[in-house]
């Protein structure tokens, strides 16, 4: 009996019953076979799980900065439901329109202690310091494309929607590391800012008119943050 | 947490704060790549809380991310690394540890992570679901698209190496 044997019954896993009863016999027969099954015992239990390492605070953060952008941008959603009394809808439009801002401006605010700006007060769009080399131009270029992309959304079927926004989501996230890497670290953090709005996007059960709601959203923010990006003195060199 | 109601922020927060470091140590385990394994754990708590409608009552939030974001490591794992769980033409059982491998293990003693270094991707996952994450084999081959079979082998195959490459373990149980 080989040791691949003794290891499943050792898992207690992938062995029938009438398998299982042969190993025991044997194991009860044959004691050199039992002084292998409990060497293979002492190793495998030896091998635990290690300690984990506690979580780097800037990944814990940024662990809970998911659940609370989420969080926020659902109750933007709740907020921005469509009235279902034609009546009362320029009324309820308002009021929705205003819950909204208010719902984006405060509640996914982030960012550091400066002076908020007219600029930040868009909600995703926070103090991001940019600084003045090639891969802030790169993130320019990328911000310009995926408001290219999300302006197709809508002339998409809901599973190219499902893969194009993965796409979205996937070179934000690269471009979200290189951030951290280039020590633009509120870069980085509006960048995954954005995750949240393009997962809900990507849901597959989303009402069309929610899908467009969240696509205007991120359409904006993009807007913003290209128009910030474009002010920021590094980009002079653009043309060059 | 009320019994009638789905977990809120602040539950989150709390399971954050008490169990992400084995949310990100088991994603670490299963990508071995810190990238993938920050991505599985961001995916996971997404989804988690955009379905946290359907969490369980009596069942624990934590536990419950735990699965999903092992779940997501898995598919972020394929995604990044395609044809990782396909079973192998050859088996790699029988090479020798190198010089510097075998000395590697003996400096560090059990130290399990680093002998994992040792697997192959498909046999590092199969060991840890089943070893660590106390998976079932049926659940191993559904979650990585692949067959009880390839995974027994798999698994064989990864406790024969680290058994093979831990010398000090040897030395203590014989």
């Amino acid at each position: 009996m080989n040791d691949d044997i003794l290891t499943l019954y050792f898992y207690d896993d992938g062995l029938s019953a009438e398998e299982r009863q042969d190993v025991a016999r044997a194991l009860q027969s044959d004691a050199e076979l039992a002084e292998r099954y409990r060497r293979l015992c002492d190793e495998l239990s030896s091998l635990k799980a290690p300690e984990d390492e506690a979580l780097p605070p800037d990944l814990a953060a940024r662990f809970h900065d998911t659940i609370d952008r989420a969080a926020n941008l659902e109750r933007g959603r709740e907020q921005a439901a469509p009235p279902r009394m034609h009546f009362w809808s320029f009324f309820w439009g308002a009021a929705v329109t205003a819950a909204l801002a208010v719902g984006i401006g405060i509640g996914v605010w982030f960012g550091g202690d400066s002076t908020p700006s007219a600029t930040q007060s868009t909600g995703l769009i926070a103090e991001a310091s940019v600084s003045p080399d090639a891969f802030v131009r790169s993130v320019q270029v990328h911000f310009r494309d995926s408001r290219a992309e999300l302006n197709q959304l809508s002339d998409i079927s809901a599973a190219d929607r499902m893969i194009l926004v993965a796409s979205l989501i996937e070179q934000n996230r690269l471009y979200a590391r290189a951030a951290q890497q280039n020590d633009a670290d509120d870069l980085a953090r509006v960048l995954r800012a954005f995750e949240p709005i393009l997962v809900q996007l990507a849901a597959e059960d989303i009402a069309p008119t929610d899908a467009e709601a969240l696509r205007s959203q991120l359409a904006f923010e993009l807007d913003v943050m290209l128009t910030k990006l474009s002010r920021e003195p590094s980009d002079e060199t653009d043309s060059i | 947490m009320k019994s009638s109601s789905p977990p809120s922020q602040a539950d989150f927060h709390q399971a954050i704060s008490s169990r992400g470091d084995r949310w990100f140590g088991a994603c670490l385990r299963i990508t071995h790549s810190r990238e993938l394994a920050e991505d599985a754990v961001q995916d996971a708590l997404l989804s988690a809380w955009q379905k946290r409608h359907q969490f369980q009552h009596g069942a624990r939030l934590d536990t419950w991310i735990h699965r999903i974001a092992v779940n997501a490591a898995l598919q972020l794992l394929r995604k990044r690394r395609p044809g990782v769980f396909e079973p192998l033409d050859f088996d790699i059982e029988d090479e020798e540890p190198e010089l510097e491998d075998t000395r590697h293990a003996e400096e560090l003693g059990a130290d399990l992570v680093r002998a994992l270094d040792k697997l192959s991707d498909i046999e590092r996952v199969c060991f840890v679901l089943k070893h660590l994450e106390e998976w079932r084999l049926k659940e191993i081959a559904e979650e990585t698209g692949s067959n009880v079979g390839t995974v027994k082998q798999a698994l064989f195959r990864g406790v024969r190496k680290l058994r093979g490459s831990m010398p000090t373990l040897r030395s203590v149980t014989t």
